[in-house]
């Protein structure tokens, strides 16, 4: 009976605790692997706008096209997706802050500091744009790479990139598209930072 | 029996915490008079494109005063002018966006914007704002000074903001918020709320209430602390059978 008070108060103290918020030293900086440019031989970046930190947005998209499940058929697909944005489309850089593999490994794009080119005009300079390698209608992604996600996303928040109370959308959400795809879209609206 | 009422107790302070932690995100602007204000409300395409859009202020009791609202149900980018209001709906972007110009300091309060569809309720979107319009202590109007001006002004602001800021935050990010590395970053005069800094918090021209959600919560948990420390010594003392008079 007492036990269960003294439980009740500790409770209560955490509880207290959480509410004056963890001071920002004390949060440990986890490990942020990200698969940087030049380890996938990306050409320079020539985009120079910048993006106001701390960013309140991440859009989840996909790229709609092949997936791949190796850091070596990643690394090719990342290439494949800057040549399209960069040479097809004529975009300074791949479009994607961040891309994601099947592989369970986050690719650099335009990394956190520069607005991409993923979600139109209004949502590009507020957001980060992440983008999940693949066609996510019919089928999900891995759990190693939804777990690279969240991981990127966690990284951003102990950097100061995002905000702590950084909202994730779906790129439907914002966008006709059918982007994330059906599967992908389901799985992140049970994300804790996901918001309608 | 003083355990279960103990319990009870304790129960209800941490359901009440619980309560208070889940309010709606707030977002605060504090401009000056005179000034222009400029929201933009996300929401979600699919669900709302075709939906009237409305921005209304809560007055004292809370009940919410719609200033201006959207007629347009066609999907298509819409604009509303009313007085000093302004609203603009683009669903194509999935983004409402709002402007309040020539600010008076009666202005301030709590602001939202909402799906508008009477006579259901509106559904309120994110962020909630919190407007505080500052008297111009200048004694002119703030659009005439270069920003280099303001910087030297922007340091003799009453010393409870930056104080308030630097005994909270540790970082030293947030006290230059108010003294800017370069001015050519200031996109126009105001009181550091335009300030823009790659390393600082602020973003669209308005604070970050990282602050002052860390002082309100504080503040909320002492008095409750103080309910709590001055309840629990009124049933012990009560419970206590030495101080039962026989």
């Amino acid at each position: 009976m007492s036990a269960h008070s003294a439980l009740l108060t500790w409770a209560l103290l955490a509880f207290l605790g959480l509410g004056l918020g963890v001071p920002e030293e004390d949060l440990p900086h986890p490990c942020c692997p990200v698969v940087p440019r030049r380890e996938w031989n990306a050409p320079a970046s020539k985009c120079s706008e910048k993006l106001k930190l701390p960013v309140r947005y991440v859009v989840v998209s996909h790229t709609a096209g092949s997936p791949c499940d190796s850091p070596a058929s990643c690394r090719n697909q990342v290439q494949n997706v800057h040549n399209y944005h960069a040479g097809t489309l004529n975009w300074c850089d791949v479009g994607y802050n961040f891309l994601i593999g099947e592989d369970g490994l986050v690719y650099e794009g335009r990394g956190w500091d520069t607005k991409g080119d993923h979600t139109g005009m209004t949502w590009n300079p507020i957001s980060i744009g992440i983008s999940f390698m693949g066609n996510y209608m019919e089928r999900s992604p891995p759990p190693r790479a939804l777990r690279a996600a969240q991981g990127l996303l966690a990284c951003g928040v102990a950097q100061r990139k995002l905000s702590p109370t950084y909202e994730v959308k779906g790129h439907r959400d914002v966008q006709q598209t059918l982007s994330p795809g059906d599967q992908l879209y389901e799985i992140i609206r049970t994300w804790p930072h996901y918001h309608e | 029996m003083r355990n279960a009422r103990l319990r009870g107790l304790l129960w209800m302070l941490f359901i009440s915490e619980l309560q208070a932690a889940t309010k709606p995100r707030e977002e605060k602007y504090v401009l000056a008079a005179g000034e222009t204000l400029n929201v933009q409300c996300p929401f979600t395409i699919w669900k709302y494109a075709n939906s009237r859009k409305a921005w209304q202020k809560l007055m004292d009791r809370g009940e919410p005063l719609t200033l201006i609202f959207t007629q347009s149900v066609s999907g298509n980018p819409s604009q509303v002018w009313m007085g000093r209001y302004f609203l603009e709906d683009i669903p194509t972007e999935a983004i409402l966006k709002v402007q309040m110009t020539n600010l008076q300091v009666e202005d301030s309060g709590l602001y939202r914007c909402v799906i508008y569809q009477p006579p259901k309720d509106p559904d309120i979107l994110s962020p909630l704002v919190r407007l505080v319009v500052i008297k111009d202590p200048l004694g002119s109007t703030v659009s005439d000074k270069n920003p280099t001006e303001n910087l030297a002004q922007i340091s003799t602001l009453p010393p409870t903001t930056t104080k308030a800021q630097s005994t909270v935050l540790n970082s030293p990010r947030t006290v230059t918020q108010l003294l800017p590395k370069s001015t050519a970053d200031i996109s126009s005069p105001g009181f550091g709320v335009n300030v823009t800094n790659e390393t600082d918090f602020t973003s669209y021209g308005f604070r970050v209430p990282v602050v002052n959600i860390v002082i309100l919560v504080l503040c909320g948990l002492l008095s409750k602390s103080l309910v709590f420390t001055v309840l629990l010594a009124v049933t012990q003392r009560s419970l206590d059978p030495r101080a039962v008079k026989p």
